[in-house]
């Protein structure tokens, strides 16, 4: 809201500097936007001149000297000045030897190279009028000479544009920061006097309604009723006859522009200034344009439609609540007013509407209208109904005062609340409590008394110091509880006088959580290895994705109200922003091959989402070239730095069978990448070759290969048991070889885990088999077609001797015994 | 025999050094001590030295002997250094770069959100952690924030349609929305369901605005809250908290002040500002970098802490505006680029 310091000074002189009320805004708890300045200071010394002749400065180019007019008292000065922008016959702003300028630059006679100049021709800038310092103000319209400049320039005013909390409704108008400033600076608030019996006689929130037909004296007829009265709980309305509209007066107009508004006429000057100045909107009709001498305030009916001021038309429905006439709507009330209902030139008789609508009906109407007015905004903010008829009264008198007229007939007053009482106890003992430091008691009730938050009771406990009971005035809904008038109380005292204290540091409460330690060790092993750490939004678009997930998965992770179409869905995986990066890299023709993240991810499992902590990679070809070439990335780095990641999570990926990707695989190429686990066992992981098709669709060279593992939060909350030492042998190992021939397609790992079970067996208890690891592996001639040879070496070793060759063979031969009888492994000679 | 001995030697002296390999060296070290070499053709004579001589022969054959080990041993060694010069080629050029990639870089979110979490452990903060997708009550009501607020607004966040079901996301109340945590708060409620205070917490994380991404504003963003339950905390300690972050982050010259503001879930509130000239791009004298308050008693209550035993603090800040400040970055878009001549810039 822009504030007027000007207008401020009509309910509290602050003497106060624009900075100094800035801070003091800014620390009562209002953010100032920004600050600018309007017209002229006051200025003595300066007037009005006419430049009679111009003549270049003998001793500088740039320079010129002058002669200048400045009327019959002044007569005719001499001043040389560096302007370029002026020519003989201008009136300018002269300042004479003893003005002071802005910025504390007093003008005295000097010499200027060598040549007398008796005053100062002047700028904007130099007037304290703006930034502007192009060159002289040239006053086109040619003032009288020697008037004094104030008479002629508009006056200088500042101007704050200050963000009001939602909180403190209060202060959308200047009369409710004057308060908070009079508090700040101990000064007195003085209200304006109110004039106008009727409204002054109003009874305190007078519940009594009013309405019916005029007395026969007035020209005016006028009924009111309200339908709604949960929408608009009070509803003021008083006819005003015989006006005169008319362009407002300089001083209200002044006001008006001063915060950016444009004047209309007096009447609607009237209600803005009373917006402006208590943050009551109010509303004019011209009385001959309601249909009927009515005014309904009831919710629209469905379809209808009005057009308004701003010139648009809307369509209502019956969710919406207007201020209509008999026949049709004048009003979105609380929000605009209709095209053909205000008050025009032409207008005689008015109807004042003073009114309070419910904050939640004018949010949602203004809304989904998508219409918004200074109005709106403080009924979606809440406006005190207690303090509306004093507004009224002060429309009233300011109308009567600039427009002519005189009240008409009743007040109608619709609704209203009964004066209610609103008191919190309060201790000093709890304010410093919660402070923390001291502020005496002194103090603190003056902050109080300041804000109008009146100590009506103080009692005194033996011991336990003071009580107060505070009265809250009806303008502050946001004061409830005693840690309320803590915030008030530090207010006043002014935050920046926290003192500095230490901070009390008595040791960890508790351990990092779990997934933040997942998180941490996966990216340190990624970053570890040469992975560079990407951060990629959590929103993806709806086609991105489809390629990673089925449709229906896709429906579960879409939100209702999307912003953007390319940030529809919570993302399934991390690879697709990985590989975006690359593309985006690759693109920029930054070489980027290996890239990596750690986030959340959203997997849909039988119709529910989960939330999944996770950390992936990429491996691309960064396409540069190397004076020693290294082997490119394949499956199995992808899997090792996948089965790292599970240890991060104390998953082994070996503890869930790993399958190869059997058939097209949303993302990963067939037959080159696995997957592991699923959601029943809270984890899963996926790896390998990423879908050729996909990659290049997406405008990536080369091959990727990429891994990702996820998991649940809650199984990371488990904690690993304590492991045990387990004893192991200190006698040397026996090695055999094996080979077997198996179908091309049986998996090495069940291959291994038959020959383990058969050694076992061969071994029996005499000795162990301490492992069994694949060394070769080999399809090709000398083979038979679809077969393949994996060899394997295996390990044993005794825990209290050292094994002869004769046990160890014949071991080895039971062995082989065993898998040419149960399995359709041959083995290789 | 001297002569003889003499004469091997002179042989084995001027042949062994100019042997290349350890082939040619096992066929010269027999020609002189194999079975038919010529220092044990000597040696087999030996024999028919007379006895008185023997002694002295002794002597002659054994100095010979160990002479003629020392040619050999010292030719094996330099076969052997120059075949191991062979396997190992060229000398390393080391002004050559590694043709492997690397080293990882961290993304600067994290090496500040890192840095922040290091100054709260040091406090006796840990790091909590919570679901981006939250219910209502976490994110909003039992945030003081109640429905009619605008912050709930379709407008402001995102949402999810009523038939989502988030599996291990568990909701305060039957038919909750699911939506978009718009601050890492929730956590802080989550924790202090969990269990009793004392409670210091720091909780990183997401949180999502429904809002126009450009140069400041990300529709994804970080944020960074802390929060401390405990008896008798006070205004007081919330600013000795703040005063250790930042002067921890960015030197003891960094100054704070603190301005009312308005939180639901804070009272008193304040905004913070830091005074930090020093720091590069930074033409304001206070920038505003967070907000914090006084735990809301409204907030306990909805977690079932007594407001009567129980204080506490809450400050919060974007990790992003941070990391802008502290490397002088412009505009925010460039930390979900991912540009790596952007990522390689700050570890």
């Amino acid at each position: 809201m822009r504030i007027s310091l000007n207008w401020l000074a009509d309910y509290v002189s602050l003497e106060a500097t624009a900075e100094e009320i800035t801070h003091a805004v800014t620390f009562l708890g209002f953010e100032v936007e920004g600050v600018t300045s309007a017209g002229a200071p006051r200025l003595d010394q300066v007037v009005v001149g006419e430049v009679l002749a111009r003549d270049k400065h003998p001793n500088a180019d740039k320079l010129s000297v002058c002669q200048v007019d400045i009327g019959p008292a002044g007569g005719v000065k001499t001043i040389v000045c560096g302007a370029q922008n002026y020519k003989v016959g201008d009136r300018v702003p002269v300042a004479l030897p003893g003005a002071v300028l802005p910025g504390n630059f007093t003008i005295k006679q000097s010499k200027i190279r060598g040549q007398l100049s008796d005053g100062m021709m002047c700028s904007r800038r130099e007037l304290g009028m703006g930034d502007d310092h192009e060159g002289l103000l040239i006053l086109a319209d040619r003032p009288e000479l020697g008037r004094p400049i104030n008479d002629v320039l508009p006056a200088g005013d500042t101007i704050l544009d200050i963000e009001i909390t939602p909180n403190r409704p209060d202060c959308l108008s200047h009369l409710g920061i004057a308060r908070e400033l009079a508090a700040w600076f101990g000064k007195a608030l003085k209200y304006p006097e109110i004039h106008h019996p009727t409204i002054a006689a109003l009874p305190p929130g007078g519940a009594a309604a009013q309405t019916g037909f005029p007395p026969a004296s007035s020209p005016v007829s006028l009924s009111v009723s309200v339908t709604a009265p949960a929408d608009c709980p009070l509803y003021i309305a008083v006819a005003i006859t015989g006006v005169t509209i008319a362009p407002s007066p300089p001083w209200l107009q002044d006001r008006l522009k001063a915060v950016g508004l444009r004047p209309v006429n007096n009447v609607v000057d009237v209600t803005n200034f009373v917006l402006l100045e208590r943050g009551q909107p109010l509303h004019a009709f011209d009385a001959s344009k309601l249909a009927g001498g009515r005014i309904v305030v009831r919710r629209a009916a469905n379809g209808e439609t009005i057009t308004t001021l701003d010139g648009r038309e809307h369509k209502l429905d019956d969710r919406m609540l207007v201020v209509a006439d008999a026949s049709r709507p004048a009003v979105v009330a609380g929000i605009m007013g209709g095209v053909d209902s205000g008050v025009g030139p032409g207008t005689r008789d008015i109807v004042l509407e003073c009114a309070v609508f419910d904050p939640l009906s004018v949010r949602r109407t203004s809304r989904s209208l998508g219409l918004s007015s200074d109005s709106s905004y403080r009924f979606e903010r809440g406006v005190d109904s207690r303090m509306a008829p004093e507004a009224a009264a002060r429309a009233l008198d300011l109308i009567v005062q600039l427009a002519g007229g005189r009240v008409a007939g009743p007040v109608h007053v619709v609704g209203g609340e009964a004066p209610s009482r609103r008191e919190i106890a309060l201790t000093p003992a709890f304010v410093r409590e919660r402070l923390g430091f001291d502020i005496p008691d002194a103090d603190m009730k003056a902050a109080l008394e300041s804000l109008e938050l009146r100590i009506v009771r103080e009692e005194t406990h033996a011991g336990t110091g003071p009580s107060w009971t505070v009265s809250i005035p009806s303008w502050r809904d946001d004061l409830d509880r005693p840690i309320d008038l803590v915030e008030e109380i530090l207010r006043l005292h002014g935050t920046e006088k926290i003192p500095p204290g230490r901070v009390s540091a008595p040791g960890l409460v508790g351990e990092d959580d779990p997934v933040v330690r997942f998180n941490r060790a996966a990216a340190a092993y990624l970053v570890g290895h040469d992975f560079n750490e990407c951060v990629n939004t959590t929103l993806r678009s709806a086609h991105e994705t489809a390629k990673w997930v089925s449709e229906t998965a896709a429906q579960e992770l879409a939100l209702s109200n999307p912003f953007a179409e390319d940030q529809s869905h919570l993302r399934p995986t991390l690879i697709m922003g990985l590989l975006e990066n690359l593309r985006l890299n690759q693109s920029r023709g930054v070489p980027a091959s290996r890239l990596c993240e750690v986030g959340r991810i959203f997997i849909e499992h039988n119709g529910q989402n989960f939330e999944c902590a996770s950390a992936a990679f990429v491996i691309g070809d960064d396409g540069a070239r190397r004076w020693l070439q290294r082997a490119p990335a394949d499956f199995y780095e992808a899997k090792h730095h996948v089965a790292a990641l599970a240890a991060c999570a104390g998953v082994s990926l070996g503890d869930a069978p790993l399958d190869s990707i059997p058939g097209p695989y949303f993302g990963w190429q067939e037959g080159h990448s696995a997957l592991a686990g699923d959601m029943d066992r809270g984890w899963y992981a996926r790896f390998g070759l990423l879908n050729l098709g996909i990659v290049r669709d997406l405008g990536v060279a080369g091959a990727v290969h990429a891994g990702i593992f996820a998991i649940l939060p809650e199984r990371l909350q488990s904690a690993a048991a304590r492991r045990r030492y387990s004893d192991f042998s200190l006698f040397p190992p026996a090695l055999r070889d094996i080979a077997l021939v198996v179908d091309a397609a049986e998996p090495a790992a069940a291959v291994g885990a038959a020959l383990a079970r058969a050694a076992r067996k061969a071994v029996g208890g005499a000795f162990a088999l301490e492992s069994v690891s694949v060394f070769d592996v080999y399809r090709g001639p000398n083979l038979p077609e679809g077969r393949k040879s994996l060899a394997y070496s295996l390990v044993f070793r005794a825990a209290d001797r050292t094994l002869t060759d004769e046990e160890v063979n014949a071991a080895f031969g039971r062995l082989q015994e065993d898998l040419l009888r149960s399995t359709t492994f041959q083995i290789r000679k | 025999m001297q002569d003889a001995l003499n004469a091997i030697l002179a042989k084995a002296a001027a042949e062994f050094p100019a042997l290349a390999s350890r082939p040619e060296f096992e066929a010269a070290k027999a020609r002189f001590v194999g079975p038919n070499g010529e220092l044990t053709a000597v040696l087999k004579r030996m024999g028919s030295v007379p006895k008185e001589e023997r002694p002295a022969a002794g002597r002659m054959v054994n100095e010979a002997k160990a002479r003629l080990q020392a040619v050999l041993d010292a030719s094996l060694a330099r076969i052997e250094a120059a075949a191991e010069a062979a396997r190992l080629g060229p000398a390393v050029d080391p002004t050559l770069p590694s043709p492997d990639p690397g080293p990882g870089k961290y993304h600067p979110l994290t090496l500040v959100r890192e840095e922040m979490c290091r100054i709260m452990h040091k406090v006796g903060f840990s790091v909590a952690d919570g679901p981006e997708v939250e219910t209502e009550f976490y994110c909003f009501d039992a945030l003081n924030t109640p429905p009619e607020h605008t912050a709930r607004d379709p407008q402001d966040t995102f949402y999810f349609p009523p038939s989502a079901r988030f599996g291990n996301v568990a909701r305060k109340n039957p038919g909750e929305k699911y939506l978009l945590r718009t601050h890492t708060s929730s956590v802080q409620i989550r924790t202090m369901l969990k269990g009793p205070p004392p409670i210091r917490i720091v909780s990183p994380g997401r949180a999502y605005r429904r809002d126009t991404t450009d140069a400041t504003h990300s529709a994804c963003f970080h944020q960074l809250e802390c929060l401390s339950v405990d008896r008798n905390v006070t205004v007081r300690d919330l600013k000795a908290l703040i005063d250790h972050v930042f002067s921890s982050l960015l030197g003891p010259d960094t100054k704070i002040r603190f301005r009312p503001h308005y939180f639901g879930y804070t009272e008193p509130s304040f905004e913070v500002d830091l005074s930090a000239r020093h720091l590069p791009k930074v033409n304001k004298e206070w920038i505003e970098i967070g907000g914090c308050g006084m735990v809301d008693p409204s907030v306990f209550a909805s977690v079932g802490y007594d407001p009567a035993v129980w204080t506490g603090y809450a400050f919060g800040m974007g990790l992003e505006r941070l990391a802008m400040l502290l490397y002088a970055v412009d505009d925010i878009r460039y930390f979900y680029q991912n540009d790596l001549r952007f990522l390689g810039q700050f570890s």
